[in-house]
């Protein structure tokens, strides 16, 4: 039997991510990756094991076969131990029952079983498509302060774009006293960032009570918060100070990587006291060539530099050619940018080549995406805001 | 091939000439290029070659080793049908506990020996840097019908008057002689410490030897075993570049070697990762006005100078306006502004404060000490 955990932490990685088009062709978006070295996912499972929780379930559906294989036996996140670690939670079948996850309450409703085996006195939901470091024992221990049914992390967003995000209207004290999905008229700033504590026994209640409400479509921001709070429970807000990133689009995706070549960054990965594990990929440093030239950028171990890199992000293992160019771009892991090749504001995923000559992107206009596995001919443009790939 | 083969490090080796770099290190623990330590890369090529139990002999100054190994973990050497055997040394009623020499470490470790169950075992320095498939030196072995294989290289580089150990090999691969430590070699191969042998024949011939009062393995009993012809005492040459960092200089140069795309491309290989153990820093930080060339760069390292010929560990933070040339820089050093240096060798978190040149000639490159601030 396992051990009793004060917390347990869920990972909501299920969600198709297609506004990330073909990024997400192949792999669910915590897989997708970033910064380098890291996969999305890295960041919730990072914080985490740096505020202390040590058993992680993680709730896959979506083309789960390269996330699990990340996510492994869970030692590059030190959840590989024996009285907890991380576990891969795909849907499954219960006798005459079993479905897929029909949305995120009912996903964590499926798993209440998982959860149980812990006893925890509180469950922490989190999802995989954010880029921020947050000490969730802090939020924790608000929860505990406030006696609270139920934690809702907030963080303050410009007024003007308030419109476009679940908000937390509250009293004073950080009470939670409505829920606004995208209301045209905004009575707060603070958005929901998804992430919730939840004590336990109040976790059981409302998901059972959601499962049989037919009428329900299972999800904790449409259903499960609002019955919550028409029962009257207590509810309360924790705010979050600091670098948040969603990076559900391609957009914001290559926003958040150019985040870090920002000097000082927002996001300081470097910070030894709360570090971003990743799985590493046993590369030698990289190498920049006689002719090679790299100007602020992000250039991982196991890359090779022939050519020109500014303002660029490279993944482990990227391999630029003499002549090539990279601007303002995003590498990801073992592409290949040809001779002569240009790549300007463009997102290269994972494996592809740039063929000789080929030209990705514009210096202006929206990000041009290449697949993973793609292999761009000779000599081929791809204009802005455009993709390519299988 | 299933598990045939045990793996045995020794890391006793005299490092004398290695100086400051191994005041608190064995050789085995040397930092090299860029992430790794010296033992990472045989740990490799047993891991690839499908060696899963390896033991490791310590002598002296093996704390950084020790935690540098952990519980094998990184290496894949951590589960219950495979695994490392850290093997400090230890004090017995008739024994002190400081090797004589190889034979003297392997003898006191008998029990190793002993307790694995492998047909082979594979006994290897740890200061030499090369790629080989122990898997062909096997099947050589047993075609050959040999008793012991050596492995040696024709590498010139190897060659040193006055120290190292060579041998006269036969057209039928067999070792006719050896020489330790000629003024001048006469042999063209130099053997470059490892061996394989039957796992029992060893323990047997050690039994042997000791009660025969000998120390030493290659000028003891192996010399023995050549001159006498008890044994069928093969070779295997080890193909491909090789390296043995015996020396402050040939520790610098075997890592400049590696600013060559052929070298690296022949020891890095994507199929066969070098494993070592992880610091999870970012991915290296170019600012403005960074200019690298010919270099190789770890993770965590902010470059904001100039960076030419060098090697430059994890953590590394080259400031603006400072220059660094020809030079190796361990890991998390601080290299302030308007620094410049050439020939250096900084060992692991080094400061060189604003405007400090330290120039020297190739030959004999500037070592500074851990934790120096200059």
């Amino acid at each position: 039997m396992p051990q009793k955990k004060t917390c347990v932490a869920m990972l909501l990685a299920g969600g198709q991510g297609s506004r990330l088009g073909i990024l997400t062709r192949h792999v669910a978006k915590p897989a997708v990756p970033f910064g380098g070295k890291y996969r999305i996912i890295d960041f919730p499972l990072s914080n985490c094991v740096n505020s202390d929780i040590d058993t992680v379930g993680v709730l896959t559906q979506y083309k789960p076969l390269e996330l699990n294989a990340y996510i492994g036996s869970g030692a590059p996140w030190d959840l590989d131990t024996t009285d907890g670690g991380v576990f891969v939670l795909p849907p499954y079948s219960r006798g005459d029952e079993g479905e897929w996850y029909k949305g995120t309450a009912n996903a964590i409703y499926q798993n209440l079983a998982f959860i149980a085996q812990y006893n925890p006195d509180y469950v922490l939901i989190l999802s995989g498509d954010h880029i921020y470091k947050c000490d969730y024992s802090e939020m924790l221990s608000h929860h505990i302060k406030k006696s609270a049914a139920l934690t809702v992390a907030v963080r303050e967003v410009p007024w003007e774009d308030a419109s476009r995000f679940g908000l937390m209207n509250t009293d004073d004290e950080g009470n939670i006293l409505e829920f606004e999905e995208k209301p045209k008229n905004p009575k707060s700033n603070k958005a929901s960032m998804g992430v919730y504590v939840f004590s336990f026994d109040k976790l059981v209640h409302y998901l059972e009570a959601d499962e049989a409400n037919a009428k329900s479509s299972n999800d904790f921001g449409k259903n499960v918060i609002p019955a919550m709070l028409d029962a009257g429970e207590k509810l309360t807000a924790w705010n979050f100070e600091g670098y948040w990133k969603d990076v559900g689009t391609i957009e914001s995706l290559w926003d958040a990587n150019m985040d870090l070549l920002k000097y000082p960054p927002p996001i300081d990965l470097h910070d030894r006291s709360w570090r971003i594990y990743a799985r590493n990929e046993g590369e030698p440093p990289h190498y920049v060539s006689p002719k090679g030239y790299v100007q602020n950028s992000l250039v991982t171990e196991g890359c090779e530099v022939f050519g020109r890199v500014t303002g660029s992000v490279l993944s482990a293992d990227v391999y630029v050619e003499e002549g090539a160019v990279v601007e303002d771009s995003v590498i990801m892991p073992h592409s290949v940018v040809k001779k002569g090749a240009v790549v300007r504001r463009a997102i290269v995923a994972e494996n592809a080549v740039v063929g000789e000559d080929a030209v990705i992107g514009e210096e202006t206009g929206d990000i041009a995406v290449v697949g993973s596995g793609t292999v761009v001919p000779k000599g081929h443009k791809l204009a802005a805001g455009k993709q390519m790939g299988k | 091939m299933k598990k045939n083969v045990v793996g045995l490090i020794y890391t006793g080796e005299r490092v004398d000439e290695l100086k400051e770099l191994t005041r608190y290190r064995s050789a085995a623990a040397m930092p090299m290029l860029g992430r790794y330590r010296l033992i990472d890369f045989i740990l490799s090529v047993m891991l690839h070659s499908g060696i899963k139990n390896i033991g490791i002999i310590m002598q002296k100054n093996y704390h950084s080793l020790m935690d540098h190994l952990g519980s094998g973990r990184e290496w894949n050497l951590h589960g219950k049908r495979s695994g490392l055997t850290i093997l400090p040394p230890y004090m017995t009623g008739d024994k002190t506990g400081v090797y004589e020499g190889l034979l003297d470490a392997l003898h006191s470790n008998l029990n190793f020996l002993r307790r694995s169950t492998e047909r082979f075992i594979v006994v290897s320095d740890s200061n030499v840097l090369y790629k080989v498939d122990f898997n062909d030196i096997v099947a050589q072995h047993l075609d050959r019908q040999s008793d012991i294989t050596l492995l040696y290289s024709k590498n010139a580089d190897l060659r040193r008057n006055g120290s190292g150990r060579y041998l006269d090999i036969s057209e039928n691969g067999t070792v006719e002689k050896m020489e330790f430590d000629p003024t001048i070699p006469h042999f063209e191969n130099t053997y470059i410490g490892a061996f394989l042998i039957r796992r029992e024949l060893l323990i047997d011939l050690l039994d042997r030897s000791v009660a025969a009062g000998q120390h030493h393995f290659s000028r003891g009993m192996l010399s023995q075993m050549v001159i006498e012809k008890t044994h069928r005492v093969g070779s295997y040459e080890c193909p491909g570049s090789i390296w043995v960092i015996d020396s402050v200089p040939a520790f610098f140069k075997t890592n400049m070697d590696f600013l060559n795309d052929e070298v690296r491309h022949q020891v890095f290989q994507d199929e066969k990762p070098i494993w070592t153990k992880l610091r999870d820093e970012m991915p290296a930080r170019y600012l403005e006005g960074a200019h690298v060339n010919n270099a190789l760069i770890a993770d965590g390292c902010v470059i904001e100078g100039t960076v030419e010929n060098s090697i430059l560990f994890r953590g590394v933070h080259i400031k603006p306006g400072a220059v660094v040339k020809n030079s190796i820089i361990m890991q998390d050093a601080v290299i302030y502004r308007g620094v410049e240096l050439e020939n250096c060798i900084l060992d692991k978190q080094t400061t060189i404060r604003e405007g400090v040149r330290l120039i020297a000639p190739r030959a004999y490159p500037i070592v500074v000490a851990k934790n120096m601030t200059i």
